[in-house]
C-alpha cells in the first residue's frame, strides 16, 4: 500500500516536472500576441491559486485576495519607484505587508465560521481597497505608480524586452504553487486542515489548533497572492487600483479558481488556461461587437458551473474516485446514508466531497 | 442648512440601500445563500424600465405591474436553478451559479444597451422645496415604497402561516422540516420574494438613477454591508442599516472628502463588526 502510494506521487512529480520544461520550450516559441494573453492566464492562475488554498482545504471564501495581490505590486513598485529598490526585495517586502494586512481582516472574517459571513466580510474588505489605496498620496493616487523603464533586460530592476521571460517567470511562479500545494497536502498542517473542514468541532476535539490553523493558512494565501501582484506589476509597470482591483478583476480571478476547482493543486492553472482559450475562441466567433468580451466570458463560466459544478478537478477527482470505488469491493455502499438524511443535509455533505479528495473515495461516491 | 440637506439625501440613497437589503437578507436566512446576483435583478428592472419609455412609451410606473409579474416568473427560474444545484452539489454550486448570472447580467446589459450612461427622462411627478433642496416626487415614492415593502415583509414574516414557516427554516432547517414545514419550498420562496423586490426596487428607483451595465455589483456591495449592519434575516434591521449607511455616506461625503463616500460605510462595517463579533441570525 505504501509503496503504490509513493509510486503514484513519484508519478505526480515527474508529470510536473515535464510540464515545467515543456512550458518553458513552448513559451519560447510562441508569438508576441499569444505571450500577452499566457501572461495574463498564468497571472489569474497564481492569483486564483491563493483562492483556491483557501477554500479547498478549509472552505474559506475569501473575495479579499486581489487586495493583496494589489498589497504585492504597490508595495514594490513604491520600494522602486520612490527608493531605487530592487523588486526582487520589493517582493518580500510585499509578502510580508501582505501578512501583516491579513492578520486583522483574517480574524474579524473568520471569527465566526460559515461561508457567508467570510464572504460578506471579504467583500466589503475588497471594495474598501480602492478608496483606502488612492486616498494614500504617496502611492499614487487614483493614477497609481507608473514604473521607470529601464532598457533592454535588466534583471534586477525585473524588466525585460519582450514578454517572454514574464511568461517563464509566471510559469516557475505557477509551478513552484503547484508543488508547495502537493507538498502541503501530505504535511501535518494539511492533515490538521482537512479534519477542521470535515468538522471544526470534532478536530477541535482532537487537539487541532482550529483558529491558529484558519489564520495561519490565510495568512500564507495572502503572501502568495502578493507574488503575482508584483511580477504583474512589472509587466504593465504599471499599479493602479483599475489594473489590480475593481470587481472586475475579482470576478476574474474567482471564475478562473472555480472553474478549475480545488481538488487538485493543478486545478486553478488548468481553470485559467481553459477560460482564457474559451474566452477568446467566442469572442473570435462572435466578432468584435462591445461588451460581447465580458458577455462570452460570462457564458463560458455558465456552461462550465453547469457541466463541472467542482471545478474541473473536481470532476476528475469524481471521475478517479468512481472508477476506484468500482474496482474496490463493495464500493458505492457509502452512498445509503447520504440518502436518509434530510435535504439540508444532503446538499451540505456533498460540497467537501469533491473538494478533499483523499476523503472523498471514502464519503461517498457523488451522484452523477 | 447643510445639514439637512445631507440627511434628506441620505435618508433617500439610504432608502434604496434598504429596499436592495431586506430581499438579500431575506435569502441569506432563509435559503444560506449569498446570491451574488442579487445587485444584478436591480439593475435588470432598471433597464427594464428604459426599454419600457423607449421602446414601449411606458413610464416606470405603468410599466411596474408587467415587471412585476416578470420578475416573479425570473423568481421561480432562478430559485429552480438554486435548489437543483444546492441539491446537486451544495453550497458551492449555489456560489456559482449566482456568480455566473451576476457576470452573465452584466454582459448582456452591456451588449443589448452599450456601456454608456443613461438616464431615463420624462417622469418627474412634481417637486417639494425642503431646506433649499429640490426633491421630486419620484423620490417620494421610492421611500415609501420601501418603508411600505419592508413593513410588509416584516407584517408577513411575523405574523402570517407563511411567514413562519419562513422564519422556522432559518432558524433551524432540519428541524423545521421534521415539524412539517416544506423546506425547498420555502427557500424558493425566499429566493421568488428576493428577486421580485429587488427588480420592484430597479422600476421604482429608475426615474432618478444613472444606469450602467454593472450598477448590479454596486447593488450588491451595498446589500452587503446592509446586511452586515443589520443582521442576517433581520428585515427591520436591514431597513434600519439601510437608511443609517445612506445618511453616514451623505454626511461623510458632505463634510470631508468625496472619497469618505465609499469608506465611511465601510468604517461602520468595520466598528459593527468589532463591537457584534456574532452576526445575529434572528429573522
Amino acid at each position: 500500500m505504501t509503496r503504490l502510494n509513493l509510486s503514484a506521487s513519484a508519478w505526480r512529480w515527474l508529470a510536473l516536472a515535464l510540464f515545467f520544461v515543456l512550458g518553458w520550450l513552448l513559451l519560447g516559441a510562441l508569438p508576441a500576441a499569444a505571450i500577452s494573453v499566457v501572461v495574463l492566464a498564468l497571472f489569474y492562475s497564481a492569483a486564483g491559486s491563493s483562492f483556491n488554498l483557501l477554500y479547498g482545504s478549509l472552505g474559506i471564501f475569501s473575495l479579499a485576495q486581489p487586495v493583496f495581490v494589489a498589497i504585492g505590486g504597490y508595495t514594490s513598485s513604491y520600494l522602486f519607484v520612490r527608493h531605487g529598490i530592487s523588486p526582487w526585495i520589493g517582493m518580500l517586502a510585499g509578502m510580508a505587508c501582505a501578512a501583516i494586512v491579513a492578520v486583522p481582516i483574517g480574524v474579524v472574517a473568520m471569527r465566526r465560521p460559515g461561508t457567508v459571513v467570510t464572504a460578506l466580510v471579504t467583500l466589503i474588505v475588497s471594495e474598501a481597497a480602492t478608496p483606502v489605496f488612492s486616498a494614500i498620496t504617496p502611492l499614487g493616487g487614483s493614477i497609481g505608480l507608473y514604473i521607470p523603464v529601464k532598457s533592454g533586460t535588466n534583471w534586477g530592476a525585473l524588466q525585460f524586452a519582450t514578454g517572454t521571460p514574464f511568461a517563464r517567470l509566471f510559469l516557475v511562479l505557477n509551478v513552484l504553487i503547484i508543488a508547495g500545494l502537493m507538498w502541503f497536502r501530505r504535511s501535518r498542517a494539511g492533515l490538521w486542515t482537512a479534519a477542521i473542514k470535515d468538522s471544526p468541532d470534532a478536530a477541535s476535539a482532537t487537539g487541532v489548533p482550529v483558529l491558529r490553523v484558519r489564520l495561519l493558512i490565510f495568512i500564507a494565501s495572502a503572501m502568495i497572492a502578493a507574488v503575482p501582484g508584483v511580477l504583474f506589476a512589472q509587466y504593465n509597470l504599471l499599479v493602479n487600483a483599475d489594473l489590480f482591483l475593481g470587481s472586475a478583476v475579482l470576478f476574474q480571478l474567482l471564475v478562473v479558481a472555480l472553474v478549475g476547482g480545488s481538488a487538485r493543486p493543478w486545478g486553478t492553472l488548468v481553470g485559467a488556461l481553459v477560460m482564457t482559450e474559451l474566452s477568446q475562441y467566442f469572442s473570435d466567433v462572435a466578432g468584435d461587437r462591445p461588451g460581447i468580451g465580458p458577455l462570452t466570458f460570462a457564458a463560458a463560466f455558465l456552461v462550465m458551473a453547469l457541466a463541472m459544478p467542482r471545478g474541473i478537478s473536481g470532476a476528475w477527482a469524481t471521475f478517479v474516485n468512481s472508477r476506484k470505488a468500482r474496482a474496490a469491493p463493495g464500493g458505492g455502499g457509502a452512498r445509503a446514508p447520504a440518502v436518509l438524511n434530510s435535504f439540508d443535509q444532503e446538499g451540505n455533505e456533498a460540497a467537501p466531497a469533491g473538494s478533499v479528495s483523499r476523503d472523498a473515495a471514502e464519503t461517498e461516491t457523488p451522484t452523477a | 442648512m447643510l445639514f439637512e440637506q445631507l440627511l434628506i439625501v441620505g435618508i433617500i440613497t439610504g432608502s434604496v440601500y434598504s429596499l436592495v437589503g431586506v430581499g438579500f437578507t431575506l435569502v441569506l436566512g432563509v435559503g444560506k445563500v449569498a446570491n451574488f446576483a442579487h445587485g444584478s435583478f436591480v439593475a435588470v428592472g432598471l433597464y427594464l424600465a428604459l426599454f419600457a419609455s423607449q421602446t414601449l412609451g411606458l413610464n416606470a410606473y405603468e410599466a411596474f405591474v408587467p415587471a412585476v409579474a416578470l420578475f416573479v416568473l425570473i423568481g421561480f427560474g432562478v430559485a429552480e436553478l438554486f435548489e437543483w444545484r444546492g441539491r446537486k452539489v451544495g453550497e458551492i454550486g449555489e456560489l456559482l451559479i449566482g456568480l455566473a448570472l451576476l457576470l452573465l447580467i452584466g454582459g448582456l446589459l452591456e451588449v443589448l444597451f452599450s456601456d454608456t450612461p443613461r438616464t431615463i427622462n420624462g417622469l418627474v411627478l412634481g417637486y417639494a422645496d425642503i431646506a433649499g433642496l429640490r426633491i421630486s416626487g419620484t423620490e417620494f415614492v421610492a421611500v415609501a415604497f420601501t418603508l411600505v415593502t419592508a413593513i410588509g415583509l416584516y407584517l408577513f414574516l411575523r405574523g402570517s402561516r407563511w411567514g413562519r414557516a419562513l422564519r422556522a427554516v432559518a432558524d433551524n432547517g432540519e428541524a423545521a422540516g421534521l415539524y412539517g414545514v416544506r423546506v425547498p419550498v420555502a427557500r424558493r420562496a425566499a429566493v421568488t420574494i428576493s428577486i421580485v423586490v429587488a427588480g420592484a426596487a430597479g422600476i421604482v428607483i429608475s426615474p432618478f438613477t444613472v444606469l450602467t451595465p454593472d450598477i448590479g455589483s454596486t447593488y450588491l456591495i451595498s446589500a452587503f454591508a446592509v446586511v452586515i449592519v443589520g443582521g442576517i434575516g433581520n428585515a427591520l434591521g436591514a431597513v434600519l442599516a439601510g437608511i443609517g449607511i445612506g445618511v453616514v455616506t451623505s454626511l461623510s461625503s458632505g463634510y470631508l472628502a468625496s472619497y469618505w463616500t465609499s469608506l465611511a460605510p465601510l468604517i461602520v462595517i468595520l466598528i459593527v463588526l468589532l463591537v457584534r463579533p456574532g452576526l445575529s441570525e434572528a429573522v
